[in-house]
């Protein structure tokens, strides 16, 4: 009886034993399924991404300035490190890394770390050899910009995941990027990759960026930053900006934006990592500068339109200034009884104000905003800032005196382009482009150019008549340094005084000299901006950034094939 | 009546051996077989690994195609054709009074037009 109670209770606890196995297994298999399912495909699958290829950025003849290259990258799995001292320190020795970081890294608990990206190929496979079970490769795309330096701070750069972070790069980084892939792949025990085989492969492949084809030409862009270079050599300046346009499409052909602020370099795409933001920042859009007389020809250009004077009418400046308000305003040299057209070719203060205070604040300020200062001009590249224009029933007793010669107003160099291709155009304002097309990969395009005008700013015959007069400027005036060999040129000086941060005033000697215009007068195929910040020694729009806009001219004119019209002199015109 | 006559006996050896031959054929046939689908195998393998390594050589050719076509268009900056151009080959542009400009003369009038007249488009170039 004891012994039939004794099995009883055996055979009781085993039976609650195997129920307690059988309802745990319930709870696992059935209650808890979900998220242990979960849990597992969590462990043993993991999703790869798929870089897609970037796009390339070519200029206006299709010449490469942007593309990407595949390089290797190394990659270590910590688990299969057995002495990640020793590793690390031979690693760093041939990825030229800190050895410490590379110990930290190797040494961790991760599946995956990084050990150098987008290294060069043969350090890479010294690397792999090492240990090829803890050292692996991978391919990944890296940026390349086989021109170097030239249109550096225009193209802008893109960080180590490819990424757009300053210039054409960075606005149109979601065209060039493209669309990222990914497929699952399974970890085996040692968390290496093993990718399923069959009908079990889940993927989506990656979409390749599309290619940007700019309105920049490579040649005229060297052209460009070789001779605003050399301008800023030549006078110590602190940097520069030189843009050339076709007036008649918009289409900017060289943006050249140079910084030499404390000993500055040119700005190599390829390193951004050794240049300070200073170097690569587009000062061409992202700087505003009081314009000084090169402004004069849009007073000129409104006053022409409103019918207030007649280019051959005479303004009395023999005083060799003029009173203002509280304020007098000079002239740099004194002028006699000047023409309309002298006011602008001598470049005469007294003269300009004369002609403006004809035109009153409200007409002035209806002709700044339609030749497109105080807003962005919607160029293609980022940072574009609006200038500064105050708002004309905002104007002090001195500001219409003081704006039309080209004081208390900020524009960029890019709104300037912009206004003076108005002039050289027939009149109608363009938006400046630097992106002509966007090309996918299966060959769909997007044309970007050109444009439809913005408006019209100023009628044929104010055009022409202020093209004339500025060609004057250029023949007998201040401008006769920008006077290209074999061809006309019209354009205007300037020479700015900077403010003096510690007083708050003028400066005496520190200056912004500048030359506007375009080539040939009579019929313009190019406009030139040039900008020379803070020159040393003679500081005159003339003798600063006349020669610039001078041999800039001439080589690309030639280089573009347009005859030369001014065939005076020693030329020899034959007719066939 | 018909009678049969021989040896009886001989019959269960015959058909033994017929039945060791038959054996012995289907076994070669099977080897023959398993060797040619294992051959088989063995050469798709072979050929896999071929494809493989082939595929990687092509995939490097195609790399170094593109790295070498970069390094050709890093040769071509316009800074580097001027400085050869002037500083090794000597190249300086034409003097002003070196330059003739050649001006078609008009069809219809005889005289020379105004403007350019090279390039039937008048837009700055723009070809690819």
């Amino acid at each position: 009886m004891e012994r039939q109670r004794s099995i009883l209770v055996v055979l009781v606890l085993a039976g609650l034993g195997f129920l307690a196995v059988a309802l745990r297994l319930v709870h696992l298999q059935v209650i808890e399924r979900g998220d242990l399912t979960r849990r597992a495909e969590r462990q043993q699958e993991q999703v790869l991404r798929l870089e897609p290829k970037r796009g390339t950025i070519y200029d206006r003849r299709g010449r490469e300035l942007a593309v990407s290259l595949d390089t290797e990258s190394v990659y270590g799995v910590p688990s299969e490190v057995d002495d990640p001292r020793s590793l690390a320190t031979r690693l760093a020795r041939v990825l030229s890394q800190n050895p410490a970081e590379l110990q930290r890294k190797l040494a961790s608990e991760r599946q995956f770390v990084w050990i150098s990206r987008k290294a060069d190929p043969e350090s890479a496979e010294k690397a792999r050899e090492m240990n090829p079970d803890a050292i692996g490769l991978k391919f990944e795309a890296r940026r390349f910009y086989p021109k170097k330096t030239l249109a550096g701070t225009l193209l802008g750069f893109t960080n180590v995941d490819n990424k757009g972070i300053e210039g054409v790069e960075l606005l149109f980084d979601r065209e060039l990027r493209g669309e990222e892939g990914w497929i699952v792949a399974e970890k085996d025990a040692k968390g290496r990759t093993v990718f399923p085989g069959g009908h079990g492969l889940q993927y989506r492949l990656p979409q390749p960026g599309k290619d940007l084809y700019l309105t920049i030409d490579e040649v005229i862009q060297h052209i460009a930053e070789k001779e605003l270079d050399r301008g800023i050599a030549e006078h110590r300046a602190r940097g520069g900006v030189c843009i050339v346009m076709d007036p008649r499409t918009g289409e900017i052909l060289a943006l050249s934006a140079r910084s030499t602020v404390r000993g500055g370099q040119v700005f190599n795409p390829n390193s951004p990592q050794r240049h300070r933001p200073e170097e690569w920042r587009n000062r061409a859009v992202t700087d505003s500068f009081e314009p000084g007389s090169i402004f004069k020809a849009i007073t000129a250009a409104a006053a022409l339109e409103e019918r207030v004077a007649h280019p051959q009418e005479r303004f009395d400046c023999s005083a060799g200034n003029i009173r203002v308000a509280d304020r007098v305003i000079k002239d740099s040299h004194r002028n006699g009884v000047l023409t309309f057209t002298d006011v602008i070719s001598q470049s005469s203060n007294v003269g300009t104000i004369k002609i403006a205070q004809r035109l009153g604040k409200a007409r002035l300020a209806k002709y700044i905003d339609a030749f497109g200062f105080g807003k962005k001009t919607g160029v293609d590249l980022p940072g574009e800032i609006a200038g500064m224009v105050k708002d004309h029933r905002l104007w002090s007793g001195v500001s219409l005196a003081s704006i039309s010669i080209g004081q208390e107003i900020g524009v960029t160099p890019i709104q300037m382009a912009a206004a003076y291709s108005v002039i050289a155009n027939g009149g109608e304002l363009r938006r400046p482009t630097i992106v002509s097309e966007i090309r996918g990969p299966n060959l769909s395009q997007e044309n970007r150019s050109p444009e439809v005008p913005a408006g019209r700013v100023i009628s044929p015959e104010t055009s022409a008549t202020l093209r004339k007069i500025l060609q004057k400027v250029v023949d007998s005036g201040t401008g006769q340094k920008a006077k290209p060999a074999g061809y006309t040129a019209a354009g205007k000086t300037g020479t700015a005084q900077k403010i003096d941060q510690r007083t708050g005033t003028y400066s005496r000697d520190d200056y912004v000299t500048s030359f506007a215009g375009f080539v040939p007068a009579a019929a313009p195929k190019l406009v030139i901006v040039v900008m020379v910040d803070s020159p040393v020694g003679e500081a005159w729009g003339s003798s600063v950034a006349a020669p610039v806009f001078r041999a800039v001219a001439e080589q690309s004119l030639t280089y573009l094939q347009v005859p030369p019209d001014d065939v005076g002199g020693r030329m020899l015109l034959v007719a066939r | 009546m018909n009678t049969r006559t021989g040896h009886i006996g001989a019959f269960p050896l015959e058909a033994m051996k017929n039945n060791s031959v038959r054996r012995i054929v289907l076994a070669g046939i099977a080897v023959i077989a398993l060797m040619t689908y294992v051959g088989g195998k063995v050469q798709i393998m072979r050929l896999g690994y071929q494809i493989n390594d082939l595929e990687k050589k092509k995939q490097e050719l195609e790399r170094s195609n593109r790295a070498l076509q970069i390094e050709a268009s890093s040769l071509s900056t316009p800074a580097r054709i001027e400085e050869i151009a002037v500083k090794r080959l000597g190249m300086v542009r034409p003097p002003k009074e070196n330059i003739v400009v050649v001006k078609r003369r008009s069809a219809a009038t005889g005289t020379a037009p105004a403007d350019r007249v090279q390039r039937p488009d008048d837009r700055v170039p723009n070809s690819r």
